[in-house]
């Protein structure tokens, strides 16, 4: 098949192009996808430090507000003790304290459905009857007014006491006297001196002023030591109201929010920016590829095209110059027969040429003779006596001197044969000569292999040595449908390869076979073989093992072209110094054969 | 000429013919049997029996035959019957054939077919003459004959500075003078001073044919023999030179220097049996030249000359010029 260069280069070139392209845009896109992700990702983070910023800020600053409540609520505690200790509270201690609560305590613990511990109703009724008790004392009340009194218009909502027990002796909110505690973490914690607070919001709490709504509250559980300063006697909790401080602490979260809101949105809207723009150079710079790759596939499509125009001109100058080889080794072929014809001419035309002029001379002797014959003739017609004296004293130099035997007539008639011999071979030659070069070139007839076969041997025969012998064993009537020139050309060639092969001493073998389906020409030499590793080249054009001007190496290249156009195919079979068998093969149709036998 | 033999057959000269073709053994009998003694075979291998067994003044030989081609049989002969001229039948020109049988088979001439009738019977005459005036003896012809001390002169004549180192290099070892000409003056003053035993020569000196030179000089001087060494090969050219010039070899270039000092040596041996033995010489007589070309040869070497000599002073120049015609006309005889 043809290599079409253009189209090839444009197919390739366009799918590669195709292929840049691509990938350029799909990179761009991953490009961009990337930058995005990054930058989500980076917001993302970024946010999140923030959160976690205003987060660790509000919870340092309830811890800060916890830590200076509760250091607030101890000195409150204290000062509470203090002044109330005296009004009634160590009396309320003391007489809350006789109350027996062992046997509320006996009383054991259930669990609820979380499985936590819980005290039973009975167990609660039991202290709630304690706490009846305890509401009941004077000291009580005594208490309840003094504390009333001085937690009024305070922050402070409430305040509970509890004995070393766990019980309570007092709350501001008398429903809740007689508590147990025993098991409160704070209460616990109290108990081993480490005050302990928590900052709650309540929807709902009953304060000193009544029920208060929607509060922020710290809870301290606070140890209260007795004189000696060593022993806890009690634990007070007390609840002091934060809520303003706790807004205040949550309206600082809710700004900083807000500024980490628009912090982020303004980062996203500048990344949102810096990725329009991004997008664009890329755009612009694929852009730029994409048009650079057309103009360099341009520029490619002109440097292909003209070196497919250099290229086809270079083919047709070769096939041209090619022919015209072909042409002169045809004709230096023909010159090399020319010469060998003239010679084998030169043969015939010289011995009846020689003869001629010998027989023309010896005309000039025998004319003295015939005269002398037909003045005999001429006097024996005038007389008629039997009789007649000649004189040849005149003429008797002249007789003597004649040599001329009857023989010598003889051998003129044979040497006149030998020219009539001599031309009849010249005009054989001349024949052959024509029908070798036969002038009907273009027109393909059925012709009978064997003449073409003489013809070509007869021919050859001028130009191979005499010392080589060619054998003829010819089949019957091998009639093939063909250009007969070009069949000559075709055995020439083939019987002079056989001939240079020989050398000097040798014979060829020419046969002609008609099998059922083909026919089949051999050409077998005996002369030197041909090389396993020059076997596969010989049909090559120029191919040639000969020294230069003995062969230009496109016998054989031709001799198949021919064949191959007739249909038919060329083989060869060789031994190493033993001989080569070139096989012609024509494949005749099979009806062919049957009519042929038939006939 | 009259070199037809006389009616006593013992002095007939005696021929053998030979050619595979029966009608050009036939039209040579008729030819020669008036005047020879004719004896025809049609095959080399039946000549060669024939050759054993007779003694021969001259064989006609067809070189293209079946088997035995005819430089085979020529070469053949010259060792079996050293006497007998030898020439040789062609109907075109082979160039190896022609080269084989001037340096094998040392042909004194080529006949080309088809003939001409009445020279074939004269140069077969003069052939018969030859063959009984004077004989080589066959060892004589041996070309590893060793080389004389007392050799004449070699004079060698060639345009190419190259081929005159070469062929000094070639006969470093052998004692002999070599006299370089590069133009055919230059080579006439030579063989007009010396006495030259072998003449080497291109067949072109200068662009000038120097093979004329070579057939005149074997015309007047027979004794000196005339080897070619040459780069063209053309069979015509050889031809002529056998007929004309009698060359003793021709050689064709590129040569290896063994061959050349083979070549020269028997050359000298050649030169030395035709100058003891003068009438062996006539056994390389050879076709008379035609006067046309002496005088062209004559302008020629005068041109040449002219040529070389570039503008030269005329006084001077035309003195030159007429020595040299001189000595052509003195050397070559016109
Ligand atoms: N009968 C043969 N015996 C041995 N070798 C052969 C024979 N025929 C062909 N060859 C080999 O094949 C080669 C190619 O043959 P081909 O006829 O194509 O070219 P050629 O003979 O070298 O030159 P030319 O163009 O003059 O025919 C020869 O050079 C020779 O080596
Ligand atoms: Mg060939």
């Amino acid at each position: 098949m043809r290599f079409r260069l253009v189209r090839y280069f444009v197919l390739t070139s366009c799918v590669a192009f195709l292929a840049v392209a691509a990938a350029l845009v799909f990179f761009q896109q991953q490009q961009g996808e990337l930058f995005r992700s990054v930058q989500s990702e980076e917001a993302k983070f970024f946010g999140e430090v923030q959160t976690s910023f205003a987060d660790q800020q509000a919870r340092s600053a309830r811890r800060d507000l916890l830590a200076i409540h509760e250091g607030g609520n101890v000195n409150l505690t204290r000062l509470f003790a203090n002044t109330l200790w005296d009004q009634g509270l160590s009396a309320l201690l003391e007489r809350a304290g006789e109350i027996d609560v062992d046997q509320c305590r006996a009383i054991p613990d259930g669990q609820n459905a979380d499985g936590r511990t819980v005290a039973p109703p009975e167990k609660k009724a039991c202290f709630a009857e304690i706490g009846a008790q305890i509401r009941a004392l004077p000291e009580f009340a005594f208490l309840n007014d003094k504390v009333y009194r001085a937690m009024h218009r305070s922050s402070v909502f409430k305040i509970k006491v509890y004995d070393t027990r766990g019980v309570t002796i007092y709350s501001s909110e008398h429903a809740q006297v007689g508590d147990d505690k025993i098991a409160n973490a704070g209460f616990l914690g109290a108990m081993v001196g480490t005050p302990t607070s928590e900052l709650t919001h309540r929807d709902k709490f009953s304060a000193f002023e009544g029920q208060v709504e929607n509060r922020d509250l710290i809870s301290s559980y606070l140890p209260l030591y007795g004189q000696d300063g060593d022993s806890i006697i009690a634990v007070f909790e007390v609840y002091s109201d934060v809520t303003r401080f706790v807004d205040r602490i949550n309206q600082t979260q809710a700004e900083t929010r807000a500024a980490q809101a628009s912090n982020l949105q303004s980062i996203a809207a500048a990344s949102e920016n810096s990725q329009l723009l991004i997008d664009g150079s890329v755009k612009r710079l694929v852009g730029v590829l994409l048009g650079l790759l057309a103009v360099l596939f341009a520029i490619l499509f002109l440097i292909v095209s003209r070196a497919d125009r250099l290229l086809r001109q270079h083919e047709a100058e070769r096939s041209r110059s090619q022919q015209q080889l072909a042409q002169a080794e045809k004709m230096a072929s023909l010159g090399q027969m020319v010469a060998g014809v003239a010679h084998q001419l030169n043969t015939p035309l010289a011995f009846s040429k020689s003869n001629v002029t010998m027989a023309m001379e010896g005309m000039r002797e025998l004319s003295a003779p015939v005269d002398i014959a037909a003045r005999l003739a001429a006097i024996t017609r005038e007389t008629h006596d039997d009789v007649v004296t000649l004189k040849v004293a005149g003429a008797r130099r002249r007789l003597s001197g004649m040599q001329l035997r009857g023989s010598d007539v003889d051998d003129m008639r044979t040497m006149l044969g030998d020219v009539l011999g001599g031309i009849e071979q010249m005009s054989e030659m001349v024949t052959n000569l024509r029908d070798f070069t036969r002038l009907d070139r273009n027109k393909t007839v059925d012709f009978d292999l064997n003449k073409s076969l003489r013809n070509v041997i007869y021919v050859a025969r001028s130009v191979i040595p005499t010392t080589i012998a060619i054998e003829e064993r010819f089949d019957d009537a091998p009639i093939l449908n063909c250009n007969v020139s070009q069949m000559n050309q075709v055995f020439l060639n083939l019987i002079n390869n056989a001939a240079q092969a020989i050398g000097k001493d040798g014979s060829i073998t020419v046969s002609s076979q008609v099998t059922a389906d083909a026919i089949e020409i051999r050409v077998r030499d005996n002369g030197h073989g041909i090389r396993g590793d020059v076997l596969p080249h010989i049909f090559e054009p120029y191919f040639s093992t000969k020294p230069k001007g003995e062969g230009t190496g496109i016998g054989l290249s031709i001799a198949r072209e021919i064949v191959e156009n007739h249909g038919g195919t060329i083989e060869v079979e060789s031994t190493s110094d033993e001989g080569t068998t070139f096989l012609v093969k024509f494949p005749q149709a099979n009806e062919h054969t049957i009519i042929d036998l038939a006939a | 000429m009259t070199h037809a033999a006389q009616p006593d057959s013992s002095q007939r000269g005696k021929v053998l013919c030979v050619d595979d073709e029966p009608g050009i053994l036939r039209a040579l009998d008729w030819l020669l049997r008036r005047h020879f003694d004719v004896v025809t075979a049609n095959s080399g291998e039946m000549a060669m029996d024939l050759i054993r067994d007779n003694d021969f003044d001259v064989i006609i030989s067809d070189q293209r035959m079946p088997g035995m081609t005819g430089v085979e049989l020529l070469k053949a002969a010259r060792q079996l019957a050293p006497r007998a001229m030898r020439i040789l039948l062609t109907g075109y020109s082979d160039l190896q054939a022609v080269l084989a049988s001037v340096n094998e088979g040392e042909v004194f001439r080529f006949i080309n077919k088809p003939w001409n009738v009445d020279e074939l019977p004269v140069v077969v005459g003069q052939a018969v003459g030859l063959s009984r005036t004077a004989a080589p003896r066959v060892e004589d012809e041996q070309e590893d004959a060793a080389p004389q001390r007392l050799a004449d002169p070699i004079l060698l004549v060639d345009g190419d500075a190259s081929v005159h180192q070469a062929f000094d290099d070639a006969l470093e070892e052998v004692a002999v003078t070599v006299f370089h000409a590069r133009t055919l003056a230059e080579a006439l003053e030579v063989l007009d001073r010396e006495q030259i035993g072998v003449l080497v020569s291109e067949v072109r000196v200068g662009g000038f044919d120097a093979t004329r030179l070579i057939r005149m000089l074997k015309a007047k001087q027979p004794e000196i023999v005339s080897v070619i060494l040459s780069g063209e090969h053309d069979a015509e050219t050889i031809t002529s030179l056998i007929n004309q010039g009698q060359i003793y070899r021709y050689v064709p270039k590129p040569v290896r220097a063994g061959y050349m000092r083979l070549v020269v040596s028997s050359a000298q041996n050649k030169h030395r049996q035709m100058r003891d033995n003068p009438e062996l010489a006539g056994r390389h007589e050879v076709e008379a030249v035609p006067a046309w070309q002496a005088e062209e040869m004559e302008q020629d070497l005068a041109r040449g000359e002219r040529r070389r000599a570039g503008a030269p002073e005329p006084a001077s120049g035309v003195g030159l010029l007429q020595g040299i015609v001189t000595t052509f006309r003195r050397l070559l005889g016109r």
